[in-house]
């Protein structure tokens, strides 16, 4: 299954689009836990978009979402500033400081997160999740 | 985000519902800002109706949980979701927070305590 969606950059569709991927991961057969959990890693990416890359300016985020019965992928692409995620170091946790947890918690859930530096304009990061084998 | 602040007696609530995100975070915000510009001692935060919550969300209770702090305030979090804890267990952040399974609990914590 494979479907793809062009959301607004802005904070606004994040709720709905949650909504939309929630949907999918049920359909695909992932357990309500690890739902949230890439739920929450793919809206850590979506906002990092509209805050890094767009920086609060206007512009579209592309969304493709692969699932079969073994794992899904989530591609997002934007056309806003370079940001890639994978540089960022980790933080040293627990962080008494607000901010700086959105890439650990991607780090964290998704099996991979990896950055296409061959993309020239914009940029495209795709987060990969296999099903636990049971 | 749906957000309503009550007294019982000394202490202030803060019941919240819906989704804690990039979106709504600026919102709780500005209230639990407007709490600790006040030096509110006693803030209890029920999120048992608030069934999503990202990065931006913990960085909002980090923020007041420090400010509450510089005053001698306290800030407590009662009755999260699984998603929730969850989310905090992730961050590390939960034996960092104080976190109560109730409400009840939470209350009884800030009267006993001054």
């Amino acid at each position: 299954m494979e479907k793809r969606f062009e959301l607004t950059a802005s904070s606004e569709v994040l709720s709905p689009f949650r909504k939309e991927l929630r949907q999918i991961l049920n359909r695909a057969g992932w357990e309500k836990k690890t739902t949230e959990e890439i739920l929450l890693a793919v809206d850590e990416a979506l906002t990092n978009i509209i805050r890094h890359a767009y920086q609060g300016r206007p512009g579209k985020m592309m969304v493709s979402v692969l699932a079969s019965d073994d794992r899904i992928e989530i591609v997002l692409e934007d056309q806003g500033k370079k940001f890639d995620p994978t540089q960022v170091p980790s933080p040293e946790l627990p962080r008494h400081r607000p901010g700086g947890l959105g890439i650990h918690f991607i780090r964290t859930i998704m099996d991979q997160m990896i950055y296409d530096d061959q993309n020239l304009t914009g940029n495209r990061l795709h987060l990969i999740k296999h099903k636990a084998k049971i | 985000m749906k957000i309503q602040l009550t007294n019982q007696g000394d202490i202030h609530v803060l019941d919240l519902f819906g989704e804690l995100d990039y979106h709504s975070s600026p919102e709780l915000r500005e209230k639990l800002t407007e709490l600790t510009m006040k030096q509110t001692p006693k803030i209890l935060v029920n999120l048992g109706g608030v069934d999503y919550m990202d990065s931006s969300g913990i960085a909002t209770f980090v923020e007041a949980f420090q400010k509450a702090k510089r005053y001698q305030g306290r800030l407590i979090l009662a009755a999260l979701t699984a998603t929730v804890r969850g989310v905090f267990e992730i961050a590390k952040l939960d034996s960092i927070f104080e976190i109560t399974p109730t409400v009840a609990e939470a209350a009884k914590c800030l009267s006993a305590k001054t």
